[in-house]
């Protein structure tokens, strides 16, 4: 795989699944908070 | 609203609407489109779109479902005034239209987890599994099913979907990931992947892979269906809305991206010479004839087939059971009992998904017109959010208490703007695109891709609602918490 392919699948993979775990864990935050 | 009818957590809600969203169009659609309009250069695209077009229509929906506690019909009668029932009876029935077909492709997944789970799926044989399969009579029991199966759920109420997304929907997660595992793991995959995320910023140029991009976003999230509306229903009146829809669509697309990850890895390891003709092999040639045959050369080929069909069967029967409820909340809101109105929903499915069960081009014909009239539906939810007014929506229901994510007047600027002319762009672009499959017949109603039976197929439909606008007015009770009537 080129460098770039490498560096753009991280910026891609990062972007929809690091902002779903981001979300979950917020959401999991707010159902404990509100318990 | 009895405690029967709400969900009994928000994960219940996210995992029933993340049911809803992740559909075949996912795993059969995505990584084609992906393959076809430029790999890495297509994914900006798409992601921007998931911002653009999708998640502002899921707010929308939302708090639609929220604050009407009502069916499609119901919502938009509430919302945008009682003159406006007819916009939430054409939401309704494009689900249902799209409904009637979509229980055939999940009887497909279900024959296909049958054949893969008894061994009866053979590579070279299956073209001739397919040919013999398709449009036969065991189509049809098919379609009876797994129009069964959802009906069954539905049956049960709000609670027995949660029940089944609960154990359906990780489950789908885990086989995806399982998938995508294998696939990169096999020799020569890191052409799949340098495939997939090479970025060619001069393809953002062309206009093509931007309308396919949302036109992804717009049948693959579920945004702007009616569906999350009528989950929604049932959330509970302190229940968040803009982070669950932020949540939904990243998980969503999350799951896309696996999918494109696991078909694309596959194909370039075990067979990287037909890499055109398998991605242009269209929704089924790519899953019904091409997969058996890469699975059967992959090592352990033969198991996970039978997850690939597990995980696509999980996939189609959470989104049918999504449909099923939508009609059923629409007939339970005309006072019907619900399991009166699923019986109907069952049965009308039943008849109606027949001719799709039985022809191939019939199918297509239906996926065809129903699948734009989507993008009306999105336009209606659009326009009947700014008759409402997005900012009085935007303070009393999207940024009520309970949300733990404030929107700002972005989201506002993006319905009552952007969002429309997504809509209008891609419907033009997609009736001029078919004016070139068929050059001389576009404007026979008679052909199953053509302009000509949009137009026919959606004036029918338009008159029809129009007519009964006046019955949607006086059917609809004064929307309340407890509203609906149930069992």
């Amino acid at each position: 795989m080129s460098g770039a392919a490498i560096a753009f699948m991280v910026v891609i993979c990062t972007f929809v699944w690091g902002g779903f775990l981001l979300l979950l864990t917020r959401a999991v935050d707010s159902e404990r908070r509100k318990g | 609203m009895s405690s029967q009818e709400q969900f009994s957590s928000r994960w219940g809600l996210i995992l029933a609407t993340l049911g809803m969203a992740v559909g075949t169009g996912n795993i059969w659609r995505f990584p084609r489109i992906v393959a076809t309009n430029g790999g890495g250069s297509f994914l900006v695209a798409w992601v921007v779109f998931l911002i653009l077009w999708s998640v502002p229509l899921m707010i929308v929906e939302f708090s639609f479902g929220k604050r009407a506690r009502k069916g499609t019909v119901g919502a938009f009668s509430r919302i945008a005034g009682r003159g406006s029932g007819w916009m939430g009876g054409w939401v309704a029935l494009c689900a249902a239209a799209i409904m009637f077909y979509y229980s055939v492709v999940a009887g497909w997944c279900l024959r296909y987890l049958a054949a893969a789970t008894l061994g009866q799926l053979r590579g070279d044989q299956s073209e001739a599994f397919w040919s013999g399969y398709a449009g036969s009579g065991l189509a049809w029991f098919t379609h009876a099913l797994a129009l069964g199966l959802a009906v069954m759920v539905v049956w049960f109420g709000v609670r027995g979907i949660e029940r089944v997304a609960k154990v359906l929907i990780p489950s789908l997660f885990l086989l995806v990931v399982l998938l995508a595992l294998r696939a990169v793991t096999l020799p020569g995959a890191s052409a799949g992947l340098e495939f997939l995320f090479r970025p060619d910023w001069s393809a953002l140029g062309d206009v093509r892979i931007w309308l396919q991009a949302l036109t992804q976003n717009a049948w693959d999230t579920g945004a702007g269906w009616g569906l999350i509306l009528t989950y929604a229903v049932y959330m509970k009146a302190r229940e968040d809305i803009p982070l669950n829809a932020f949540l939904i669509g990243f998980g969503n697309n999350g799951v896309s991206l696996l999918a494109g990850i696991m078909v694309l890895c596959t194909v370039f390891a075990i067979n990287p010479g037909a890499r055109d003709e398998i991605v242009g092999a269209g929704n089924e040639g790519l899953t019904f004839i091409w997969m058996p045959q890469l699975f059967d050369k992959m090592p352990g080929g033969q198991f996970f087939m039978v997850f690939f069909f597990l995980a696509l069967s999980f996939a189609a029967l959470t989104s049918l059971i999504s449909m099923v409820e939508l009609v059923t909340r629409n007939l339970m809101d005309a006072g019907l009992k619900r399991k009166k109105a699923v019986s109907i929903v069952g049965l009308a499915g039943l008849i109606l998904g027949t001719p799709s069960a039985l022809s191939l081009a019939f199918l297509h014909n239906q996926d065809w017109v129903w699948g734009v009239g989507l993008m009306l539906s999105g336009l209606l939810f659009a326009l009947a959010a700014r008759k409402f007014g997005l900012e009085r929506l935007r303070r009393e229901d999207v940024n009520a208490d309970g949300c733990d994510l404030r929107i700002g007047r972005w989201w506002s600027f993006l319905v009552s703007v952007v969002v429309p002319i997504e809509a209008v762009v891609l419907m033009i672009w997609w009736l001029w695109e078919a004016r070139g499959w068929d050059p001389s017949g576009w404007l026979n109603p008679f052909r199953p891709e053509s302009v000509g039976t949009v137009i026919a197929q959606w004036a029918i439909a338009l008159v029809g609602l129009l007519a009964l606008q006046r019955w949607f007015g006086s059917r609809q009770e004064p929307a309340t918490l407890g509203g609906g009537s149930e069992e």
